[in-house]
């Protein structure tokens, strides 16, 4: 059965011939993309459909985030957002909460419309915007129901007595110095792990935790995504996620497939050698199935949290004069890349630092001296800072991106005042030098850390407009035809999808993200606005609202 | 078991800290040979690479230890927190103390803060610092800050490997003990007190005299061979310890001088590492410092 989809206008992501009327699907797979009148060879005898639902609507290849984390998002979604920022959320829109007083009433309703006795779990909160909290801020919402307020960068939280005594927490334990104040039910860092080991089963719950799926699901689907990437699969623990990411993410329902790529650390943690760890890896391609699928991928870490301020800064470094981290010593960093490059896979490394990226540039660079390899798709993951003199290393040693660009938008204003001043704040997530450079390039949103809409991510990379309003490092805006590339083609590339989807070509799976608008002639300021019609699911139409 | 001192209910914790290849396992598998060791010392290790493998030969070296491993990780990426979990289940066993080995690249002063933990509180940091690679791992463009604030963060500086570098420059390091802080000295003093650490404090003030080196097993071995092998060891190493798969199964060894301990595994008991630790002298009888395993293992694998 042939079904031929007519729209207002087929964006290809195909540079020799990028618009289109018109895509001819069969089982899933793309026969033909063009006008109607050329395709009569395929149609003629044979029984064919032709749909116009979307004949108003612009069909795009279908958007593809390269770097997400299910897993953390299954923790997250079942709690309530009360946030500074827009969350678009498939149940409804997140709007920006920017006060304290605002806060407070957003608390208020939901304790008024959550049905009694449940515990209350509220991410999102922060100072900035919403004033100290404190455990007198939230008796005022409620003293009988277990209130937690978490903040946005996961590294504290706040707890009602209700909390406390619902997770067991004898505040008489408590002592000075633990990183708990227990006056304001104030939990961070070392506090925080203390809170967590006690309210673990409430968020780690096995019928939470493929709730919080069922959620990721429908926020992958809303926000136009056919195609995503797990970029640290095993992450808590190996077998308990490939079996929930089975239950899941695989089926007939699910609109989109999952590139795993797992976690190089946690792989062979336990007094495995990193050089055991090809062998591992290649072991869990008897995992795959038709949506799930590892691949000669694997996922390293250079420097610490972006979120943290402990990313790792060359010279001049932070204003306060604070280090960033490393998440494992040099030493070990290499010898992991090693393993895996003499093994042929493709690495992604999370750098989020131009310290962090030096460093794994230098190892690059030793890597291609020992053994050279063309074509291998090394990634940098996340790419907050970097200078243009990397961008020239990345493209010599044949190396991509995948940048946060959110980054800019959210932390930019902030970074530039109290973290490493105006001009390499405004110089994050440096995409135009890639793209000028010839560096295949694409952008991700690492959810939970930034919302998983490509439409928003493409927003910020095309108008570099930070939360307060300022346009951040001009010269380093994409454009709407970049930024597109970033989303589909490039996005393909990076995790290893290219040959079935990023773009709409015969032999292709037929893949679309069907919207309401043109993302390459509607106005910049737009494109997070614009409104996702439906997705297309290797020839499945899967509506949205 | 030693009580906890009548003073605090908190359960002290010594951090042994230092970079990656400094020393921090010798140090431990020392403290835990020291019969002075009080029981019901529990030792947490880092999870990571090489150290892992010592991990599970010291655990069963250490019947008075409890040792557990953790790995490096960041709350905000994995809604985890390994030591927070080893925490919490220390705390349902009935111990006295905690050392706590940090992992190669945390800042000391850091972890520190995590053993402000219910039931538990920091008692010293005891930092290894590698003599021979020291001053330029503390210029290196990536672990210099790093480096050098391990060894600032420290309360004692455990100096490792002076025998290769006799001139190492102790006093440049920072911290300066200084008689002044009467509550700095107590840290130490305590933590000498509880651990007898006079094998660590050695003439030079700081340097192990004992080196670990690790072999792993990439060939079935022949038994016979093996043990015959075995007995050709230099005299200066005290101990040979691992998993070998022969060719009649997996062989546990444990050799203590010149005394040959084997048990034969069942077929279902596969061990998760197979290899051999040897720990020696590192100061040979001839006041020479050479590493008496590598001689012995490239002759036999040659």
């Amino acid at each position: 059965m042939l079904t031929l989809f007519k729209a207002r206008s087929v964006i290809t992501m195909n540079p020799s011939m990028p618009r289109a009327t018109a895509v001819l699907v069969r089982d899933g797979m793309i026969l033909e993309v063009g006008e109607p009148e050329h395709m009569q060879a395929w149609l003629e005898g044979q029984e064919y459909t032709v749909d116009e639902q979307f004949a108003d609507n612009i069909i795009c290849p279908g958007f593809i985030d390269p770097h997400l984390h299910p897993s953390m998002a299954a923790v997250l979604l079942p709690m309530e957002f009360i946030t500074a920022m827009r969350w678009k959320l498939p149940w409804g829109d997140i709007e920006p909460v920017t006060t304290a007083e605002a806060f407070d009433q957003r608390m208020q309703s939901l304790n008024q419309t959550k049905e009694p006795d449940a515990p209350l779990f509220i991410w999102g909160y922060h100072q900035l915007w919403h004033g100290n909290m404190s455990k007198a801020r939230i008796h005022q919402v409620s003293e009988q129901r277990p209130i937690i307020v978490w903040h946005r960068s996961f590294h504290e939280l706040y707890m009602n007595d209700a909390a406390m005594s619902m997770a067991g927490i004898d505040p008489a334990q408590i002592r000075p110095g633990m990183q708990i104040d227990i006056e304001q039910g104030h939990f961070f860092e070392v506090g925080l792990g203390f809170a967590i080991n006690r309210l673990n089963p409430w968020i780690l719950a096995p019928e939470k935790y493929a709730q919080g799926l069922q959620r990721l699901k429908e926020v992958v689907h809303h926000g136009g995504h056919t195609s995503i990437g797990d970029l640290a699969t095993g992450l808590f623990n190996f077998d308990t996620e490939a079996q929930a990411l089975a239950e899941q993410l695989e089926g007939d329902d699910v609109p989109f497939r999952t590139r795993l790529v797992v976690h190089g650390t946690r792989l062979t943690q336990g007094g495995r050698k990193p050089e055991e760890g090809p062998a591992m890896a290649e072991a869990l391609r008897s995992h795959n199935s038709h949506r799930l699928s590892f691949a000669r991928h694997i996922k390293l870490f250079s420097d610490g949290a972006f979120f943290s301020q402990l990313a790792q800064m060359q010279e001049p470094g932070y204003i306060d004069g604070h280090h960033g981290e490393w998440l494992a010593a040099p030493e070990e960093l290499e010898r992991h890349i090693r393993a895996y490059w003499q093994a042929g896979y493709q690495i992604h490394v999370h750098v989020t630092g131009d310290l962090g990226l030096e460093l794994t540039l230098d190892i690059l660079q030793k890597m291609q001296d020992e053994k050279p390899r063309f074509n291998h798709g090394f990634t940098f993951e996340h790419f907050g800072f970097s200078t243009p003199e990397q961008i020239r290393r990345i493209k010599a040693l044949g190396a991509q991106v995948s940048a946060n660009v959110y980054y800019l938008h959210e932390l930019s204003d902030s970074y530039a005042k109290t973290g490493i001043g105006y001009e390499r704040a405004s110089q994050m997530a440096r995409l135009r030098s890639c793209f000028d450079a010839g560096i295949n390039t694409t952008i991700h949103s690492d959810f939970t850390m930034a919302p998983a809409e490509p439409l928003n991510s493409m927003w910020v990379a095309v108008t570099r407009q930070n939360h307060a309003g300022d346009v951040m490092g001009s010269e380093e805006r994409l454009t709407q035809q970049q930024a597109l590339e970033a989303i589909t083609i490039n996005a393909a590339h990076t995790i290893g999808l290219a040959d079935i989807t990023g773009s709409l070509r015969a032999g292709k799976r037929a893949d679309f993200t069907v919207l309401n608008q043109d993302p390459l002639a509607c106005e910049p300021s737009g494109l997070r606005d614009i409104e996702i019609a439906a997705t297309v699911f290797e020839g499945k139409v899967f509506p949205i609202e | 078991m030693n009580a906890p001192s009548a003073s605090s209910s908190t359960k002290p914790v010594t951090l042994i800290g230092g970079y990656l290849g400094a020393g921090k396992t010798t140090l431990i598998n020392r403290l835990l040979n020291q019969p002075e060791l009080p029981s019901g010392t529990a030792v947490l290790v880092n999870d990571f690479g090489d150290v892992n493998v010592d991990e599970s030969l010291i655990r069963s070296e250490s019947d008075n230890g409890n040792i557990i491993g953790l790995s490096n990780g960041c709350i905000c990426c994995s809604i985890s927190d390994d030591l927070s979990q080893a925490l919490d289940q220390l705390n349902t066993l009935p111990i006295a103390q905690v050392i706590l080995e940090t992992s190669g690249v945390a800042e000391p002063a850091r972890v520190w803060q995590h053993c402000h933990y219910p039931g538990f509180s920091p008692k010293a940091t005891v930092v290894v610092v590698d003599a021979v690679n020291f001053h330029q791992r503390s210029q290196d463009k990536y672990v210099g800050p790093l480096v050098s604030a391990q060894a600032a963060q420290a309360d004692l500086l455990v100096v490792s490997k002076t025998e290769l570098n006799p001139r190492f420059q102790f006093h440049s390091l920072t911290p300066q003990l200084s008689g002044q802080d009467a509550n700095l000295i107590d840290a130490i003093v305590g933590w000498q007190r509880d651990f007898d650490s006079s094998a660590v404090t050695t003439h030079t003030g700081l340097s192990p005299e004992f080196s670990a080196h690790t072999w792993y097993q990439h060939d079935v071995v022949s038994w016979l061979d093996l043990e015959a092998n075995l007995q050709t060891l230099d005299s200066s190493v005290q101990r040979v310890k691992g998993w070998i798969e022969t060719d009649e199964g997996f062989m546990q060894v444990d050799k203590v001088g010149e005394r040959l301990s084997v048990k034969r595994l069942g077929p279902g008991d596969k061990p998760k590492l197979r290899g051999l630790v040897f720990i020696f002298h590192v100061i040979q009888n001839d006041g020479a410092r050479r590493n008496p395993v590598a001689a012995w293992l490239a002759a036999r694998t040659a």
